[in-house]
């Protein structure tokens, strides 16, 4: 699959600061790439540099089959960016807000105002389409701005913390969007800090601070930090048998709590029958045996947390 | 350029939607030209008794009979009105339209288009200069045929309408309001506040009143030579303060320095 966005030792520095840190990361063609990390790790830094707003210090880019720094115009048409603000005219309507960044895409009128009704109808804005943005709710300026960057049909979209501050409703609503994105064959560059989101929309995940410090597909991140893990619920109390488990080769980090066993396994599939085995051979009863699933937030605590 | 013009649209259709500004700044100029005129004329008819004894008067108002000399005081005092009407007018629109923008937060994703900044900072500094130097030169005009029409003699018509004061308008004039609009981008890197950055353009009228205060007193005689020459350094002012300000409206400039 092509890469829609790579970057070899990417580094912005601001008066001997260092924001971005020798950043190298590939991102495959119509997929989503959740970039996460604390406020000021340097993500809208990074972005900015990748949507060709401000040039890197070191370092070099591809986005969208440009070189960044080459044609840095030509670049910026390629892409569509949804920046932290919604940065809308609010005396202008929804439509001259669109119709505005339409032409500055150099879309030809026609096929502007037809690309206009067609996101505004998509993103459920056309009953308000004559009234000034400046009216809106920040649910509907955010559907506002995601579709200024989509008018001109970019293939690789940046989009910064699309549902901040938003409603349960509308950040459904935005969420549902993103998707319909990439099953159009965009890929889609994330920034957010909800990270059920991110491990909801993402097909692989950056987290950052300053610099990569992991990237991989949630499941990915998951297992290698945290390593593949099984819950036994037994009946009784649990800790009984602790030193069964823990006298299996494959099993390590056994905890009890109530009735609930935790263990790492090595290669559940494979051993989880010979776990539950062992145990009931020692007389127990067994209840439930679940995987043992961390979620994105506790890798994300553990590597953010690590270098915090 | 095409983009340029995309901006002055957009800027021009703002501007028709704000209807204070708009009234403050277009419609000024010719109720204030107007109320010039209407002065002029009644200078000519009621001041009969005027007294300018000790007061300093420019060489060439000596030994006008005290209507014509009311006429021509009054005439030269407002014809400076069209020095400073390009001052004030791109200050106002081009704050609006750039610093009105860095508060509003959306020049960022201007810059994300495929627009080259020299293409905005022109859409904008035209957005600003184009109307304000069609209201100036058009209230001049008006003001020009006032002055045909009531000055009571050939001399206070000749004594307003200097080819001094028309090389003025027609030359320092924009340079002035270009001046005017390059400092108001200097001033949006740091300002967030339209009316803090018009406040501090202002200080462009203390060499035209400066010009002002000198003709009445006698002091400058403007001359098609020195309108000339003021527009010789008020070139080389615009030329610096267009450098200046176009390095500053950079799209990394403005991302990264404008607070």
């Amino acid at each position: 699959m092509a890469h829609a966005i790579e970057t070899h030792g990417l580094t912005r520095k601001f008066d001997g600061r260092v924001a971005v840190d020798g950043l190298s990361l590939t991102i495959e063609a119509g997929t989503v790439f959740g970039f996460l990390g604390p406020n000021g790790a340097g993500k809208t830094t990074t972005v900015r540099m990748l949507a060709a707003l401000i040039s890197p210090t070191d370092g070099d880019a591809i986005v969208a089959g440009h070189t960044l720094g080459v044609d840095d115009t030509a670049l910026r048409g390629s892409v569509g960016i949804l920046t932290e603000q919604p940065g809308l005219y609010d005396r202008l309507s929804a439509r001259q807000n669109l119709r505005y960044f339409a032409r500055l895409y150099d879309l030809d009128p026609a096929r502007a105002d037809a690309q206009v009704d067609r996101y505004l109808h998509l993103l459920e804005l056309w009953d308000r389409r004559d009234e000034p943005v400046g009216t809106f709710s920040k649910g509907m300026r955010q559907k506002l701005a995601i579709a200024r960057a989509l008018l001109h049909e970019p293939g690789v979209v940046f989009l910064d913390e699309p549902t901040a501050a938003l409603d349960p409703e509308a950040a459904r609503t935005v969420r549902d969007f993103v998707k319909g994105l990439k099953a159009e064959g965009r890929t889609i560059f994330l920034t957010t800090h909800n990270l059920p989101e991110a491990d909801e929309l993402c097909d692989s995940i950056g987290i950052f601070q300053r610099r990569l410090l992991r990237m991989g597909s949630p499941s990915e991140l998951r297992a290698g930090l945290f390593g593949a893990g099984t819950i036994v619920r037994v009946v009784g109390d649990a800790a009984r048998y602790v030193p069964v488990a823990k006298a299996l080769p494959f099993v390590h980090e056994v905890h009890a709590d109530g009735d609930t066993l935790t263990m790492q396994v090595d290669d559940p599939d494979l051993r989880n029958p010979d776990l539950v085995d062992a145990l009931r051979g020692a007389g127990a009863r067994i209840r439930y045996v679940e995987r043992l699933q961390h979620s994105l937030e506790d890798v994300y605590l553990r590597l953010v947390g690590g270098h915090a | 350029m095409k983009k340029a013009l995309i901006v002055l649209d957009k800027e021009w259709l703002e501007l028709r939607l704000q209807r204070g500004l708009l009234l403050a700044t277009l419609f000024l100029p010719p109720v204030m030209t107007a109320f010039a005129v209407v002065v002029f004329y009644a200078a000519g008819k009621f001041s009969a008794n005027v007294n300018t004894a000790g007061a300093p008067l420019p060489p060439e108002f000596a030994g006008l009979p005290p209507l014509e000399l009311a006429q021509a005081l009054v005439g030269r005092q407002f014809s400076v009105l069209f020095l400073l009407l390009p001052i004030f007018i791109p200050s106002v629109l081009a704050s609006y339209a750039i610093v009105g923008e860095k508060r509003e937060r959306t020049l960022e994703p201007v810059l994300a288009t495929p627009i080259r900044t020299w293409e905005l900072l022109l859409g904008k500094m035209l957005a600003s200069l184009i109307p304000a130097l069609a209201i100036t030169l058009g209230a001049a005009a008006l003001f020009v045929i006032g002055i045909f029409a009531f000055a009571i003699t050939d001399r206070v018509r000749e004594l307003i309408v200097t080819p001094g004061w028309v090389l003025a308008v027609i030359v320092d004039t924009p340079l002035l309001a270009l001046i005017g609009v390059a400092l108001i981008v200097v001033l949006s890197s740091r300002v967030n506040d339209p009316r803090t950055a018009q406040q501090f353009s202002a200080v462009l009228v203390v060499p035209v009143l400066a010009l002002l205060f000198g003709q009445l007193a006698g002091v400058i005689v403007l001359g098609p030579a020195l309108a000339l020459g003021i527009g010789v350094i008020l070139a080389m002012a615009a030329a610096g303060a267009l450098w200046v300000a176009t390095r500053l409206f950079q799209r990394e400039v403005i991302l990264t320095r404008w607070r």
